[in-house]
């Protein structure tokens, strides 16, 4: 049991990348839009997909680590 | 043990439960998500009729002004981001916007949020699916469609034909582990205090977090489909 705990905890460091990737698509994006404000909405769209994407990776390490709690 | 009470009820809220049973070939289970998703039918349907009483064109009320401003929203933001071909896919995509929005949101009205249940994020995830591909074939032709699999240049092709699974998985993916972590997470706020705190977190986890969710699925789902239809004469 707690080898399966330790595995869910290890599947749930994804969420580093997720948070680093995030991070920086949005700090990024601040910065454009200080750049040009005009441009708001477009970066906008650009940045929700971006974290959108990047978030994915987060979510599979979740449900990774919820299979190997309840089903392992 | 307290952990094991919390293990108790976190098994409690991943398990889908079965509303009732329809008496009929031996027994139909009907799940709490089918339920719950006829509820918000109901009230979307009961919506729709008496909001659209009355509709003006001199002189609109309050109502409908609202409304005709949400769908010329819905109406441009599809058209830039589909082009030319956007007529056929607004009302869906407001449709399943809609959906998804009340079915994270349910949550607060203290019933289970249908979205939880993997079964329907798949449903839906399929549906954006053949939208997506379904769109492909129908505006670019067979061979066009066959043939965009390999843009934006031939060596693509394996990972385009990847896509086809890895979209609909991805999709459905982020809306059942999003709203089931929400759900989580409240469950174990609430486990350790269960009172003001849950309120202040419910802000977030249940209104932000299912609003963020909602506009993820309808606008990536809407710029695959304007992916694959984009260009086409």
């Amino acid at each position: 049991m707690s080898i399966a705990i330790m595995a869910a905890a290890v599947a749930v460091f994804t969420g580093i990348g997720a948070g680093i990737g995030i991070g920086f698509a949005t700090g990024k994006a601040s910065e454009a839009i200080a750049r040009q404000p005009e441009a708001a909405g477009k970066i906008n769209s650009a940045l929700l997909l971006g974290c959108a994407l990047a978030e994915g990776t987060a979510i599979f390490g979740f449900i990774t680590a919820l299979l190997i709690i309840f089903m392992g | 043990m307290r952990l094991d009470a919390l293990k108790e009820t976190l098994l409690d809220a991943l398990s889908n439960q079965t509303a009732f049973t329809i008496p009929l070939l031996g027994g139909i289970p009907v799940a709490e998500s089918v339920v719950v998703s006829w509820i918000i039918l109901a009230v979307w349907m009961v919506l729709a009729l008496v909001l659209t009483r009355n509709l003006r064109v001199r002189d609109p009320g309050k109502v409908q002004i609202a409304l005709e401003s949400a769908v010329s929203f819905l109406n441009g933001f599809v058209k830039t981001s589909i082009g030319r071909h956007w007529r056929p896919f607004a009302p869906w995509l407001g449709t399943v916007a809609l959906y998804i929005a009340a079915s994270n949101l349910i949550g607060i009205f203290g019933l289970v949020p249908p979205t939880k249940d993997i079964s329907v994020t798949a449903a839906l995830a399929l549906m954006s699916m053949l939208l997506i591909y379904g769109a492909q074939f129908r505006y670019r032709g067979l061979v066009g469609g066959l043939r965009q699999f390999g843009a934006p240049m031939a060596l693509l092709a394996p990972i385009n034909l990847m896509e086809v699974a890895v979209r609909p998985l991805a999709l459905c993916m982020r809306l059942f582990g999003n709203i089931l972590g929400a759900f989580i997470i409240m469950e174990m706020i609430k486990f350790v205090a269960p009172a003001v705190v849950p309120a202040v977190f419910s802000i977030y986890f249940d209104l932000f977090d299912g609003l963020i969710q909602t506009v993820v699925f309808v606008f990536l789902t809407t710029l695959f489909t304007g992916e694959g239809i984009q260009e086409a004469d």
